[in-house]
């Protein structure tokens, strides 16, 4: 492998001794071995690093492939290549393909098909046989197949007594369960329930149809003494809880999706179905109180939810279109955009960090000796996204043809 | 004189001059159609497909009549269910048939904001027969109109909304358009069937019956949406009739000459009584009259032909 030089980038990674310096980086093959100021180093290859950042490799959390089963929406070969245009080195799918990844040898059909690949694929395995939220799936095998969490995804369980046994049946490898807060009971609206709901005649889903899923699933986690992640939480009220259970050290984490942070009910004034996602985006105080977590610790991660759809899918009458929005290209100029004072190693630990650490992923640092696995990006760049220079097979992003300021990229 | 919008897709985006310019267009159409010859040649030439992709009588009757009284041409297009179990999609059927050069589209559809869809794809104007639990523009028009007939300019009138505000366009339309016409409003109902932030609106909430008809001029009277209802959302019509009907004894006892209107079908002996749906109070067959010149207004301005008599 050849060597790389990296001059003038400012470090982003609060593990590093560099965090916040601008150094020259040389890498060689794959492994930093140098970095310090002004290095006076040839490489083959060398990388300006002015007005940019380099962080530890980013992880696109609860992504969707479609492969097995939905091709025309994704592949797993056309996601890790958008997952790479958006400066993941790593992605977690969610096992909501057809069939399901609810048992050892279709979590290893998915591994396998990503082999080789720059961006690494991990994969978490469902809860329930067939994400029918009845009966465990074989949770064991899966994670000795190489399944770093369960969940049963877009198909959250409702099931009180699943779920505490879930919760229990992971114990054995100190496994966790993840889960959307969405009470499907509570749940049969199209859009947040608020005065928008009710301008637009649509049906709502009101806060407490996440709120009650949140509360009854730390209650298990408080009961079971297990490992919850609760992804895509979208109310100030949810994050009130979290907060709370983790101060009485329930073993809670939980992550946010770009578009929560960035839009809101306001987005669907004209029945827009590429704001049609599940959660549904919220009003802007939960808005404003997500920004607000994202910097006081009670958000752990950013979860992408790139959820792809084709065109079929989302034009047609919004009530009949499916939810979810692509978002592996677009993540970090929505990040960017809704979040501005963030910091640049704030960002470094919610892509990266704390999803390795939950998750009992490999994570590099910006250190000599590591492993050469990162992310540049800056704040300044503009660029366009558009059908023709997206990877990703999906289109259901209300970003195409935007300017986009900020852009990430691989090492 | 013109509308500041394209299509009629629901009340919510007219301004108070756009309704104010149809109510008196309607007033001339109404006069109209008490002529020996009810036909003018205001829309010869244009092309007017009725898009019903939910059952509907009286609405599609009342637009047809609109349309051949303007001497328009028209073309019926019924789909029991949606468009989804045709097989077809809404865009296809759409532009399908405006390729036989249609230029106006009557639509209504079970799913809230279709015909906004529609408008974004397709270049005919889209007059909104009813979307969903959203809205149905037409009938708070003709519903404005009648009111105006019986008790003049409605600001500062009292008018109460009383049933399933929930499921019901009727309603989210007469808020918007009474609202925005200076009137007073009141839903009325049982909280299962009242959205919760109504009263963002600027309407009042009210569970009770006999003190909201105290309180009112005009008592619009909702049909109860069975076929709407997908989950329990009240005991029995038994009991909905004893306590959120509007019965003879029950006006009798309020000793007010209220305006009771309904938007049909009624539920007779369920949300309305009999001996009131036939009173002299009662202009409920005003509305239905109404509505075919309220339609031709609003079909006659969307066209934009300005120099055609009518």
């Amino acid at each position: 492998m050849s060597s790389v030089l990296i001059k003038n980038i400012q470090v982003a990674d609060a593990t590093s001794a560099h965090n916040g310096k601008t150094v020259d980086i040389l890498i060689e093959k794959g492994q930093v071995t140098q970095i310090g100021k002004s290095l006076k180093v040839t490489a083959k290859q060398t990388i300006e690093g002015k007005g940019r950042f380099i962080a530890p490799g980013w992880i696109s959390l609860m992504t969707d492939f479609a492969e097995p089963g939905y091709e025309h929406k994704e592949t797993i070969e056309s996601g890790l290549n958008a997952a790479a245009q958006g400066g993941f080195t790593q992605v977690i799918v969610v096992p909501n393909t057809n069939p399901a990844l609810a048992t050892k040898s279709s979590v290893s059909f998915v591994q396998q098909s990503a082999k080789g690949h720059r961006v690494q694929l991990k994969v978490m395995g469902a809860v329930s046989q067939q994400l029918e939220g009845k009966n465990l799936a074989e949770m064991l095998e899966m994670y000795h197949g190489g399944a770093i969490a369960f969940t049963d995804g877009w198909k959250p369980l409702q099931h009180a007594g699943l779920m505490q046994k879930a919760l229990e049946y992971v114990k054995a490898f100190n496994g966790t369960v993840v889960q959307i807060p969405v009470m499907a009971e509570l749940s049969d609206g199209l859009m947040n329930e608020g005065p928008n709901s009710v301008q637009l005649g649509m049906p709502g889903i009101p806060v407490i149809a996440e709120t009650l899923l949140v509360n009854r699933d730390i209650e298990l986690a408080r009961y079971t003494g297990s490992k919850l992640h609760l992804s895509g939480v979208s109310t100030a009220e949810s994050l009130n809880l979290i907060k709370k259970a983790k101060k009485d050290g329930v073993a809670v984490t939980c992550s946010v999706t770009p578009y929560h942070l960035l839009f809101t009910d306001d987005s669907l004034s004209t029945y827009n179905s590429l704001y049609k996602v599940n959660p549904p985006l919220r009003s802007e105080k939960d808005r404003k109180a997500l920004i607000k977590a994202l910097e006081d610790g009670t958000i752990d991660a950013i979860a992408t939810h790139h959820k792809p759809q084709d065109w079929d899918s989302k034009v047609k009458e919004f009530e009949y279109t499916q939810s979810g929005m692509a978002t592996l290209e677009s993540c970090w100029p929505m990040l960017r955009k809704a979040a501005p004072h963030v910091t640049a190693a704030r960002w470094a630990a919610l892509l990266s960090q704390n999803i390795a650490t939950i998750f009992g992923l490999e994570t590099t640092s910006v250190a000599e000796g590591s492993i050469a696995d990162f992310t540049l990006f800056d704040y300044d760049t503009e660029w366009m996204l558009t059908p023709e220079n997206k990877a990703s097979l999906a289109f259901n992003t209300p970003l195409l043809n935007e300017t986009l300021t900020g852009k990430a990229q691989i090492l | 004189m013109s509308l500041s919008v394209k299509h009629l897709l629901g009340i919510k985006d007219l301004l108070p001059s756009d309704i104010e310019l149809i109510l008196k267009t309607a007033e001339k159409f109404k006069e109209v159609l008490q002529r020996p010859i009810k036909k003018v040649p205001t829309l010869r030439d244009t092309s007017i497909v009725n898009l019903f992709f939910e059952n509907s009588t009286r609405t599609r009757i009342s637009f047809e009549l609109a349309e051949k009284r303007l001497s328009a041409d028209t073309i019926n297009f019924a789909a029991s269910g949606s468009s989804v179990s045709k097989g077809e999609t809404l865009i296809d059927t759409a532009k399908n048939i405006l390729s036989m050069k249609v230029d106006m589209v009557v639509m209504r559809h079970s799913a809230t904001g279709a015909p906004h869809f529609l408008a974004n794809h397709i270049n005919a104007s889209i007059v909104n027969a009813g979307d969903g639990i959203n809205e149905h523009p037409t009938q708070a028009l003709l519903d404005a109109f009648s009111m105006t007939e019986k008790l003049g300019d409605l600001k500062g009138k009292k008018v109460a909304i009383i049933g399933d505000i929930m499921h019901s366009r009727v309603a989210l339309s007469n808020i918007y358009c009474l609202t925005k016409l200076g009137a007073e409003v009141i839903v009325c109902g049982p909280p299962t069937l009242i959205p919760k932030h109504i009263e963002t609106l600027g309407v009042k909430v009210s569970y009770d019956v006999r003190k909201t008809l105290e309180w009112c001029d005009v008592a619009n009277v909702l049909r109860i949406q069975l076929e709407r209802q997908n989950k329990p959302l009240f005991s029995s019509l038994r009991e909905y009739s004893m306590y959120y009907g509007v019965s003879k004894s029950l006006l009798d006892a309020v000793k007010k000459d209220i305006v009771i209107m309904h938007p049909g079908p009624i539920n007779r002996g369920v949300e309305l009584s009999s001996d009131v749906a036939d009173s002299k109070q009662s202009i409920i067959l005003d509305q239905v009259e109404n509505g075919v010149a309220v339609r031709m207004a609003v079909l006659y301005l969307l066209a934009g032909k300005k120099d055609n008599l009518i």
